[in-house]
């Protein structure tokens, strides 16, 4: 018996007065998590709001009980056999679920080989998304282990415990399929920070053929932040972005500092645009997005530099 | 809401539809946008547009920046190209090439690609295979990624072109004066059929027909395929370029810079074996020469195997080249090697071993990049740009750097070609495109209820063995037979698959099972015309026909489709400046 539904037992027994005090506590809970109000409230209300709260708490003892399915399954699979703990979502019973798969792997064998591996032999519905398998174009980031990672660049030997590795899809994205995680909102906030080379004369940009001057000391200044593959990782692991979904984001502000301190750019709306609550100033210097970074991009760095300019640019006018 | 239903198909109308978003994709979209601002433009990828196989570029792209300092011309580039073609490409295709290719590295370093660049921030460029002076520019190792971030962001400055992210196209449809693609939103499972003007496929080569190679999962040549179903001709399609130094065992790239820096190959007894066949270029002779060296010294059992793929190679050596060259000019090989073999170049030896590259062939095009059929006769309305657009400056092997510059240059040409062919569209079209619609919607239909015999995966893998086995680095008469009957038969069992997954939403299954389609098509015209051409040249060499044969053989082959079988014709190669002569290095 769950600790729950023994406490229910308990105050039920303890006769009218309370039940009453209970209900009245489930009810203004439920009120407040649902309507954000705090009401105590008292006759027929009070019996309706008690109903659906009890629900609630049914339903979330339900979701418990099938979670505790998954861990039988799990123990099926022999524990001398290396296997994979795949989580995701399943558009079918539009549920996150967690299955798991024994594999074949040697000391080659990457987390993206895997998949690919039950994808082929196991389970053929299986959402992943893949394609270059040399950590260059930022398909198949995903949490391994609990750490956001690319499952390409990730082998499998080395992360596993006790010979299981767990793959879940990102979780500061909308979930599609498995791990297959939506990127409109990404993208969206990316082509927001004008993230390309703004020149006055266009026609020159496309056709000229000379090239525009830059010294290697001038290209460094950029070089670190032009390595982002888009993979979605740094979003995924940052605190703000999690918690508030129109936070611009690690990704979209460290590629609005690449652009801006290229010698060769000539904007000058780029710094006012994300200049705001939701855009470098939502930043809280956490640092989670530069140690989630694959490719060794250091967002935060970046962010912190765009308030520097920003206040400079500032004083400047 | 009506729109919202799975059954509903969409009917999107624009001016020009490229259908792939690698750098020739989208170098044409920015240049179309360019000429014609008014067009609608829209780019369509089967992934999300900055993630194509060009990403995956690494040495550099070729052209004659410094004639003067390097003593270089643009004679020599051409020269180069079409000795290492192997005398198969069209010469005035490869004059245009060069005399481009330079004004291209410029416009990349306009849209923002970090080149390298020396203390007085000049552009610099390294040595590359078959190249005879240094005339390849470069941003580290990651060259394409560079190109392609640059192209994708440039694209989101323009307000005309739309991308449409993980879109997957099945079929291409041509009517009297538009052309259509169907494709079904991998997100939602949605159809919709995007029509208009022009099309240009630019969705690369299918080098993934083989089980090792070097490019991304991506690379099925479904444009290609596509196209070829609706009516184009193919060329060349049996010149598959094996890259000689793909890491042993997962195939991954490891580009010809290193080589081009100066790093050795070297077989078991630590010999510089390629001084036994091309002396004076070394490391730096044209790939095929050195896939067949390593080939050579493998089957002479001066390899090494490895033990948990059972592959056999040699070892490319960087040791040499010290800490700094490696961090500064080749700082993704020496990552891709201690992440995924937990090596350091540094301090070990690199295991390669050849593996499959590059489509030199692919759609017949004309030297402005329009798709051409059997009789050589413009198809309406086609374009064909990079690597799936045989022009053809490759010939019979490519040289190294020139894809990203062959992209880029066509991707110009083509934007200017179609931005002059908008045209209005007719309701009898729209009508016509309409049945089309119903039809392939009913076959996807059919498809995803079919209850066949074979998964796409089990036929895909007998595939790739095939190709693996019988079209390698070496070929020859007894055992292409072999091959192309088995491919038959694969392709008869392609009519009898099932699809697991019957749902509608990222229905990896069936994007899996229609790019399969594609590839055994390609298999199989790839099967053909090897077995057909009795000669060795470039890329393909026969051990029975050893030598090249200009009298009968100097000649494109061009394949068509009839009915379930395949069309061949030949036509000649374009002979400006440059007599064919023996190909020594």
């Amino acid at each position: 018996m769950r600790t729950s539904k023994y406490f229910a037992f308990f105050y039920l027994s303890m006769g009218f007065l309370p039940l009453l005090f209970f209900l009245l506590l489930v009810s203004t809970v439920y009120n407040y998590i649902y309507y954000k109000e705090l009401l105590v409230l008292t006759g027929v209300d009070l019996i309706v709001f008690s109903v659906l709260g009890l629900l609630e708490i049914y339903k979330r003892t339900e979701k418990i009980k099938t979670n505790t399915l998954v861990k039988n399954y799990i123990n099926t699979v022999k524990s001398n056999d290396y296997s994979i703990i795949v989580g995701g979502f399943d558009t079918k019973s539009k549920e996150i679920k967690q299955k798991q798969y024994k594999v074949n792997v040697n000391k080659y064998t990457s987390v993206l080989d895997v998949l690919l591996q039950v994808k082929k032999k196991q389970q053929n519905s299986l959402a992943v998304r893949y394609s270059c398998r040399m950590g260059i174009c930022g398909s198949c980031g995903m949490v391994i282990n609990g750490k956001p990672a690319l499952a390409c660049e990730t082998n499998f030997m080395k992360v596993s415990k006790d010979k299981v590795v767990t793959a879940e899809p990102m979780q500061a994205h909308p979930i599609v399929k498995d791990l297959v995680t939506e990127f409109k909102d990404f993208f969206d906030k990316h082509s927001s920070v004008e993230p390309h080379l703004i020149r006055e004369n266009v026609k020159e940009q496309m056709t000229g053929k000379t090239p525009y001057d830059q010294k290697p000391s001038e290209t460094n200044k950029f070089l670190p932040y032009s390595y982002c593959i888009m993979c979605g990782l740094c979003n995924d692991a940052c605190p703000v972005a999690n918690s508030n979904p129109e936070f611009l984001g690690p990704q979209a502000l460290s590629q609005a500092y690449r652009y801006q301190m290229d010698s060769r750019d000539q904007s000058e709306g780029r710094l006012t645009a994300i200049d705001k609550l939701t855009g470098l100033w939502g930043c809280e210097f956490a640092g989670a997005c530069s140690k989630a970074c694959p490719k060794g991009v250091d967002p935060a760095s970046a962010i912190q530099l765009l308030k520097l300019s920003t206040v400079e640019d500032d004083l400047k006018k | 809401m009506l729109i919202d239903r799975i059954d509903v198909m969409r009917f999107l109308k624009y001016d020009v539809i490229i259908l792939g978003s690698g750098i020739g994709g989208f170098t044409t979209a920015i240049h179309a946008s360019n000429f014609d601002k008014k067009a609608k433009i829209a780019v369509i990828s089967k992934l999300h547009a900055m993630r194509s196989h060009s990403v995956s570029a690494e040495g550099g792209i070729s052209g004659v920046l410094y004639p003067q300092i390097n003593k270089d011309s643009e004679k020599l580039h051409a020269y180069d190209t079409i000795k290492g073609s192997d005398y198969l490409s069209d010469q005035d295709a490869v004059e245009l090439l060069v005399k481009n290719a330079p004004k291209e590295i410029v416009f990349f370093e306009h849209l923002g690609v970090p080149w390298n660049r020396n203390e007085k921030g000049i552009i610099q460029e390294r040595p590359f295979g078959g190249m005879s002076v240094p005339r390849t520019a470069f941003a580290a190792d990651k060259t394409g990624f560079f190109m392609m971030r640059s192209l994708y962001d440039q694209v989101q400055s323009l307000p005309n072109v739309d991308i449409f992210h993980e879109h997957f196209a099945t079929r291409i449809f041509r009517t009297k004066d538009a052309v259509g693609v169907f494709t079904i939103d991998l997100a939602t499972g949605k159809h919709s059929v995007v029509y208009g003007s022009s099309l240009v496929i630019g969705t690369g080569g299918f080098s993934r027909i083989y089980k090792i190679t070097t490019t991304a999962h991506s690379t099925t040549g479904d444009g290609i395929a596509l196209a070829y179903n609706a009516g184009a001709s193919l060329k060349d399609v049996e010149f598959v370029q094996f890259h000689p130094t793909a890491l042993v065992p997962n195939g991954i790239l490891i580009t010809e810079a290193a080589r081009g820096e100066g790093g050795y190959l070297l077989n078991k007894d630590n010999e510089r074996f390629m001084k036994r066949y091309a002396s004076s270029k070394m490391e730096l002779a044209p790939r095929d020469i050195i896939s067949r060296a390593i080939i050579t010294e493998i089957n002479e059992g001066r390899g090494m195997k490895d033990k948990d793929s059972g592959l056999e190679y040699v070892y490319l050596d960087l040791r040499h080249l010290g800490k700094e060259v490696i961090n500064k000019r080749l700082p993704m090989i020496k990552e891709i090697c201690i992440k995924t073999i937990g090596l350091n170049p540094e301090e070990e030896p690199i295991p390669v071993r050849p593996a499959a590259h590059f489509t030199m062939g692919g759609l017949n095009t004309d030297i402005n990049g329009r798709v051409l059929d059997i009789e050589l006769n413009h198809v309406s309305n086609l374009w064909g740009v990079g690597e799936c657009g045989c022009v053809s400056v490759h010939g019979a092997n490519r040289l190294g750097s020139n894809s990203l510059s062959q992209c880029s240059v066509w991707g110009r040409i083509v934007g200017k070609e179609v931005s002059n062919n908008t045209h209005e569209i007719k309701n009898e079209d729209v009508k016509e495109l309409e049945v089309l619609a119903e039809a392939e919607d009913s076959r996807l239909k059919e498809m995803l209820s079919k209850k066949g015999m074979y998964t796409v995966y089990e036929l895909q893998d007998e595939m790739k063995d095939v190709m693996e086995k019988y079209f390698y680095v070496y070929r020859n008469e007894k055992e292409m037979k072999k091959g192309v009957a088995l491919l038959e038969k694969i392709l008869k069992k392609s009519a009898n698959l099932r699809i697991e997954d019957k749902t509608h939403i990222f229905n990896t299954n069936l994007r899996d099972t229609l790019e399969f389609l594609n590839q055994i098509e390609l298999a199989y015209a790839v099967g053909v015309a090897a077995y057909n051409r009795k000669e060795s040249r470039g890329a393909h060499s026969r051990t029975d026909h050893p030598k090249r044969d200009d009298k009968a053989w100097l000649k494109h082959t061009i394949l068509a489709k009839e009915g379930s079988g395949i069309k061949i014709s030949y036509s000649d190669v374009k002979i400006t400046k440059w007599e064919p002569e023996e190909r020594k290095y």
